[in-house]
């Protein structure tokens, strides 16, 4: 903390001549600034909230920042899961939620050119009032795709369309030191030196601030049909899903729900949507899995290939949804998972730890035994088509100097045997400084020696979401 | 029980919908056709009682050959038969001259089956357009009586016992059979279609019954004129009141009121 100055009057004096309007000091900055949708990794206010409008605003923030050795926060809706948003070293965050504007569509090219603060729900809607679809689809619809960005966030349909690295073609980035540089272009295929654009993608905000992104669209897909798919026992249900990835019928999404989360969703809602029991059985485990393609003919091939697949490794029944009314439901209940745990508890940690999809069963196996140590309750589910899963650890009761130790304890078991299976901790939350010392023993101090040192080119004062990702202070 | 459920395939009501700029025409591209939601809780209204007392469920609709796909959706989920009834001579019928091909189509199906329904089920109204008239029309057109609201039913000794649902809350009304029933949104949802039946419905065949073969119905000349179409007026955005405690909100509340000369 020693390495950085305090904001001085000067400086917000300057900041205010740069941003008119929309610099907050101290009283006047909202509570919500000082965490994320995770504050077990601790709340820390900023002593400045500068809500930029252009590029150039946040350059000049850049550079009078970095004159000032004051460190910088770069924030976006703030719905993060590891603290990548929080100022745990004080100074300035720059919120870049004004900067909400579509600058504009290039349908010859498939490409959308955004400000780094529209939500990621606002393209995806106004994509599709043009027939087209940004593929990435985080569960969280009212992040901003500059978070997205940063963090490379996956979602549901990563499955069929691969995560947010995979459709951003270029980028404005302000630098550290306030300098602008443009990132990529609008091409489908570079070999053109170090690729600072995916350099950029992932790193949570700590080697820039990115302010506007290009990013590729496709033509939406003319018909989306789901199946739930019921099962008695949630081994089964995982079993299920390499032998659904090997038959070749490319769900878009297939995600993985046990009965009790399904249960605490649709309370939070107010609505059942999923059967309980199927001819005398208890449902226990259920699969989500949505396909597209552009025929209803065709679909219904699939939906009955998929159905083949599924009953023959020993689903209990399939349901079809399709009607719009129907599709609605059945991801209104899923996607609600987050929201309805945070409603009902008092403590929450997560993880989400990407495994390879033939070993999902294995690591839910080895996560349910070790649960039963520890005196919160785990709850999981997730994107059982990629491997990545949310492994939440909730407690209404226990103190929270103990539930921290607890989830210590079971984060390092988890995050090893994620490693032993040949997995990665984080699939696409981030490491923010959440996970930060679990990263380090995962990859080792060479690696951690690597991108320090790139985070030195980028950032050499160390102003930049500091305490984040890579290096503590 | 013999069951017949009237169903109107409709604009899917989830999205937004618009005008043309300029003009007085909906805009529909690219709004996908859905069975009218309240027509779905009634045929997962009938297919329950069918459920506990025995019988077969029918699905009809009036409409251009498109409208099958909503016989369809319903044939999996509940449904044992459905019938389109298309001819160029019923297009434009308003909800009159639609209860009258309906009650022609009614006559026609029981003669054909050899016997009568018990009960024929309605949505309350149609998400397109909300008249809420269909059923109480068929009702008069068909000469028995109707029960609109329901949000459940259940068999009698002589007919059947409703629940219906009233501004002020819930009233048991009994009637003889046959009758007319209007749905509202039950306690329940409609059932997701199991693979299996989705399947088995796509093969099979919905028969179209055309004016001639309902015995030359005339649906007449539309009672209902549209004088205009234009969208709703724009509200202005409301102010939040967002004080300490809700007694300080309440006074500001109040003052603005006084302010605005409410009070």
């Amino acid at each position: 903390m020693s390495q950085y100055e305090k904001v001085t009057p000067e400086l917000i004096e300057a900041l205010k001549a740069a941003v008119p309007g929309r610099v907050s000091v101290d009283g006047d900055i909202n509570e919500d600034f000082s965490h994320d949708e995770m504050p077990i990794y601790g709340k820390a206010m900023p002593e400045v909230v500068v809500e930029a409008v252009t590029t150039e605003e946040v350059a000049a923030v850049m550079k009078l920042c970095n004159e000032h050795r004051v460190p910088v926060t770069p924030r976006g809706a703030g719905t993060g899961l590891a603290g990548g948003a929080v100022a745990i070293h004080g100074g300035v965050v720059l919120s870049t939620t004004k900067m909400n504007k579509i600058l504009g569509y290039d349908t010859e090219n498939m490409v959308v050119r955004v400000q780094a603060g529209v939500l990621l729900n606002d393209l995806a809607e106004d994509a599709a009032k043009q027939g087209l679809l940004y593929p990435p689809d985080p569960g969280e619809k009212f992040a901003t795709l500059g978070g997205n960005v940063s963090t490379n966030a996956g979602g549901m349909r990563a499955v069929k369309y691969g995560a947010t690295r995979d459709y951003v073609r270029a980028m404005t980035v302000v630098l550290p030191t306030g300098e602008i540089v443009h990132l990529g272009a609008s091409v489908s295929k570079t070999s053109s030196g170090y690729s600072l654009l995916n350099l950029m993608i992932g790193s949570e905000g700590t080697l820039g601030i990115i302010t506007e992104l290009t990013l590729k669209l496709i033509p939406a897909p003319k018909e989306v049909i789901s199946l739930v798919v019921l099962y008695e026992n949630l081994e089964d249900c995982i079993a299920t899903v390499p032998k659904l990835m090997r038959a070749n019928l490319h769900p878009q999404a297939l995600e993985f729900m046990e009965r009790e989360i399904v249960r605490l969703s649709e309370s939070y809602l107010g609505k059942s949507t999923f059967p309980q029991t199927f001819e005398g059985t208890d449902i226990n485990a259920y699969l989500l899995i949505t396909f597209d393609g552009d025929n209803e003919d065709q679909l219904n091939e699939i939906i009955e290939q998929a159905s083949e697949v599924v009953l023959e490794a020993g689903a209990l029944d399939v349901l079809v949804a399709d009607t719009p009314q129907l599709k609605k439901d059945a991801w209104a209940a899923r996607s609600t998972f987050l929201e309805a745990i945070e409603a009902n508890t008092k403590l929450l940690d997560e993880s989400d730890v990407v495994v390879p999809v033939n070993e999902i069963a294995n690591y839910v196996k080895f996560i349910n035994t070790i649960a039963a140590e520890y005196d919160f309750e785990v709850k999981s589910f997730g994107h059982a088509g990629d491997g990545n899963l949310h492994i939440y650890n909730c407690s209404n009761d226990m103190e929270v100097k103990e539930f921290e130790r607890q989830v210590a304890d079971f984060m390092k078991r988890a995050y090893a045997k994620a490693t032993e299976l040949g997995g990665l901790i984080s699939g696409e939350h981030g490491i923010g400084h959440g996970k930060l010392e679990y990263l380090a023993q995962m990859v080792g101090p060479v690696n951690m020696r690597l991108m320090e040192g790139v985070k030195q080119v980028f950032d050499p004062n160390l102003i930049l979401n500091p305490g984040k990702v890579c290096y503590k202070l | 029980m013999e069951i017949l459920v009237c169903l109107k395939q409709v604009p899917d009501d989830s999205v937004e919908i618009r005008l043309k700029p300029g003009t007085e025409e909906v805009n529909l591209d690219g709004v996908a056709n859905v069975v009218n939601a309240f027509d779905t809780y009634a045929l997962e209204m009938a297919a329950r009682l069918k459920e506990a007392v025995g019988g077969s469920v029918t699905a009809v609709t009036v409409g251009p050959e498109g409208a099958k796909d909503a016989v369809k959706t319903c044939l999996a989920v509940g449904a044992n038969q459905g019938y389109l009834i298309s001819d160029p001579a019923f297009e434009g019928a308003d909800t009159l001259g639609r209860s009258k091909i309906l009650a022609a189509a009614i006559k026609r199906l029981e003669t054909e089956a050899g016997k009568p329904f018990d009960l024929i089920f309605c949505g309350r109204e149609a998400t397109d357009r909300a008249t809420g008239q269909l059923g109480p029309q068929l009702a008069e057109t068909l000469g028995v009586g109707v029960i609109t609201d329901l949000v459940d039913i259940e068999q009698t000794a002589g007919g059947i016992c409703a629940k219906q649902e009233t501004e002020e809350g819930y009233r048991r009304v009994e009637a003889a059979t046959p009758c007319v029933v209007t749905v509202n949104k039950p306690a329940y949802d409609p059932r997701y279609p199991t693979i299996k039946n989705k399947m088995a419905a796509r093969k099979m065949p919905i028969p179209v019954l055309s004016a001639a073969e309902l015995g030359q119905v005339d649906p007449g000349q539309p009672g209902v004129h549209v004088v205009k179409v234009y969208e709703p007026a724009k509200r202005q955005a409301g102010v939040k009141i967002k004080e300490e405690t809700c007694a300080d909100s309440a006074i500001k509340a109040v003052g603005m009121m006084a302010e605005a000369k409410l009070l």
